[in-house]
């Protein structure tokens, strides 16, 4: 477990404590290098690209925005309801959530 | 004359003067220019990475604003699984150990895998995987991949239902030998599509493919053309093609993808094809030698990185597990060295993730 | 042509893989009157040894290996006719190497035994997840000079110390060099298990081979 941690501690953006997961999502979904996924997330959220690794600053925005907050916040979107509001948030289609709506009756 | 703490390649404690960590800078910088035929680092460059090596904080970081993502590969194994995947043994379900990374650890992206970690033996148990799958995609946030590793030497014999190529090569049976690695590709290549269909159903964000070419420029090729089709089939799909050495070994020496012989390319020789075949995001891996220090290692790792980053139109995230990326061969890695490597790579290789 | 220029011709020869070029830079050193031990030495394992750091390099590929280890083979028969009769049975020495049991992994430990037996050592690769005595059983059976115990996973590398403790124990320890080799073995390793080399690669293995058995 050392080698994970240790890596996120020196260079992660520390997942949904703070706005990992967006920027990485803007890798995946749009091949955006990381100075361009970094300004869309950053854009998107109001923020300064700096703040996308703010615990400080993401951990209220996130609660706001209902995309997940990383201590369990009772009433706070977890999960899929999470990701559908990040999908709305960063204009993007997350696979789940497809699958997820596709069941509603 | 001051010495600094540094690490062998295996990981054992060395103290080196100002001058010999240069001097082991150079030196590997040049073997990976040499090797590559690409530019070896700068004298900033090399002054950084020095610097990097020499702060007396037992952990360094990156500078605020220069994070990147973190991908993690091996699934839940390192909490669950035994010493052979540097796991902790810890019996956790496997939704627990996703949501641990994901909470716990502050994970920017996660995987779930099979405890075998290699594509083939997903088959028989395709269903349990689909409904783990389901599970963890209706609790977790962070983008959640299936990750495996091709390891197309399990359709060899006595693995598989073709005739071992290394058998075949030694008594001299080369065609035949490149005709079972040929057919080996096509099955894994089917394989995996089919694999990862069942699993793109099941609400997947999408795939990992762990330590592509381990066997060789034939475990490549397989893997470029299920890229190909599953972008075809799925085109939002998250597709992360990690490598397993820095050199693709030529064992079948001819096999081609976009007309490009596979066989003996370097990091940043693979990074555009595996952009061309349809993949989002590239994990280049340098390897560690273990006989050398720290700073010989880390200065040829982010040459060849850097390379990588600079030739690659679409994200690198560099492999940066147990031996490979500048990290010391050793189950239990060294913080010290480990977050040097981490931000040596991240501060002058530009990678875009780890 | 000095016969500097004949061994480089012998070398290229090899490195171009061809066998019709080695014969005939073969048949050209004989008419030249070079000895058949330094046509061998000096330009056909030259260049075989050219070959192994250019697939290293990724210069060259396995089957361009084989096929440079073929062309020699026709090239030393020719040669076999001009040699006495026990020079040519001569081998480098005798191998035996394999993956310890429990460890089905392959494909470094083939690349190292096609690389040994393309350096003119006698191979035996008794596959991988092989049980451990019987590396002793094989090298016994073969008059081996030399164990290679490969493994890539820290736990099944023990066997590596297993094997080692066995020959000891089956008073086999002197007659038998041990090589060690895979991703998670070391030098530290094989010095604290007692092996007599350690290989990080399958050049290295060539030469540490060559280094202790020559």
């Amino acid at each position: 477990m050392g080698m994970p941690i240790t890596h996120i501690m020196t260079s992660g953006m520390s997942g949904i404590r703070a706005a990992g997961d967006l920027v990485a999502r803007m890798q995946f979904a749009r091949n955006m290098r990381l100075k361009d996924a970094k300004e869309y997330v950053a854009k998107k959220l109001g923020v300064s690209t700096m703040d996308l690794s703010d615990e400080y600053v993401m951990r209220e925005l996130r609660e706001e925005l209902g995309i997940g907050v990383v201590t369990s916040v009772a009433g706070s979107p977890k999960g899929i309801a999470a990701k559908m509001n990040i999908e709305k948030l960063l204009d993007i289609k997350i696979n789940c959530c497809e699958k997820f709506r596709g069941k509603l009756k | 004359m001051t010495e600094y703490a540094l690490r062998m390649g295996d990981g054992k404690r060395i103290f080196l003067t100002r001058e010999q960590i240069r001097a082991d800078l150079e030196a590997g910088t040049a073997d990976a220019a040499d090797l590559g035929s690409i530019p070896a680092l700068t004298g900033n460059e090399l002054d950084k990475l020095a610097e990097i090596l020499m702060m007396p904080a037992r952990m360094v970081g990156v500078e605020p604003g220069k994070e990147v993502p973190v991908t993690h590969d091996i699934g839940t194994i390192r909490l669950d699984g035994d010493q052979g995947n540097s796991g902790v043994g810890i019996p956790t379900s496997r939704l627990a150990g996703c949501m641990i990374h994901e909470r716990a650890m502050g994970a920017d992206t996660m995987e779930l895998g099979h405890i075998d970690y290699s594509f083939k033996p997903v088959k028989p148990v395709i269903a349990q995987e689909q409904q783990a799958m389901e599970v963890c995609q209706q609790n977790m946030i962070v983008p959640l991949f299936y990750g495996a590793m091709p390891n197309m030497g399990l359709y060899y014999t006595p693995d598989g239902p073709f005739e071992n190529p290394g058998d075949l090569m030694k008594a001299f049976k080369i065609a035949e030998a490149q005709a079972s690695m040929e057919h080996a590709a096509d099955h894994l290549t089917r394989d995996m599509i089919w694999i990862m269909q069942k699993l793109m159903f099941a609400g997947a964000d999408g795939v990992n493919f762990d330590t592509t070419g381990a066997a060789g420029d034939g475990d490549m090729f397989a893997t470029l053309r299920a890229v190909e089709s599953l972008r075809k089939q799925y085109p939002d799909m998250y597709i992360e093609v990690g490598m397993a050495g820095e050199l693709v070994l030529g064992m079948h020496g001819e096999l081609q993808y976009d007309n490009t012989t596979l066989a003996g390319l370097w990091p940043h020789q693979q990074a555009p094809l595996v952009a061309k075949a349809g993949a989002n995001v590239f994990g280049p891996v340098v390897n560690t030698n273990t006989s050398k220090s720290s700073a010989w290692n880390l200065a040829r790792a982010v040459t060849f990185v850097k390379a990588a980053v600079k030739a690659s139109p679409i994200p690198c995230h560099v492999n940066m597990g147990m031996g490979v990326g500048g990290i010391p061969m050793f189950e239990t890695p060294t913080i010290d060295a480990v977050s040097r490597a981490s931000k040596a790579m991240v501060e002058i290789a530009g990678v875009d993730g780890i | 042509m000095s016969k500097e220029e004949m061994f480089k011709e012998l070398a290229d020869a090899i490195i171009s893989c061809k066998k019709d070029a080695v014969i005939a830079a073969v048949n050209k050193a004989r008419s030249q009157g070079i000895a058949p031990a330094e046509i061998i030495e000096k330009g056909l394992a030259a260049g075989m040894n050219e070959v192994g750091v250019m697939f290293e390099r990724g210069k060259l590929f396995l089957p361009h290996v084989m096929m440079a280890a073929g062309a020699m083979q026709e090239g030393v028969k020719i040669l076999e006719a001009d040699m006495p009769k026990e020079a040519t049975s001569k081998k480098l020495g005798v191998i035996v190497n394999g993956t310890v049991e429990g460890d089905v992994h392959d494909i470094g430990k083939s690349i190292v035994s096609t690389m040994l037996q393309s350096a003119g050592f006698e191979v035996h690769d008794i596959g991988r997840d092989v049980p451990l005595q019987n590396f002793i059983d094989k090298a016994r059976e073969t008059n081996a000079q030399m164990i290679g115990l490969s493994a890539l996973m820290t736990t099944t590398m023990v066997g590596q110390k297993e094997v080692i403790e066995m020959l000891k124990e089956q008073g086999m320890r002197d007659k038998v060099k041990v090589m060690v080799g895979g991703a998670p073995a070391t030098q530290a390793w094989a010095d604290k298990i007692g092996a007599d080399c350690y290989a990080e690669n399958a050049s290295e293995a060539v030469a540490k081979a060559k280094e202790l058995l020559l």
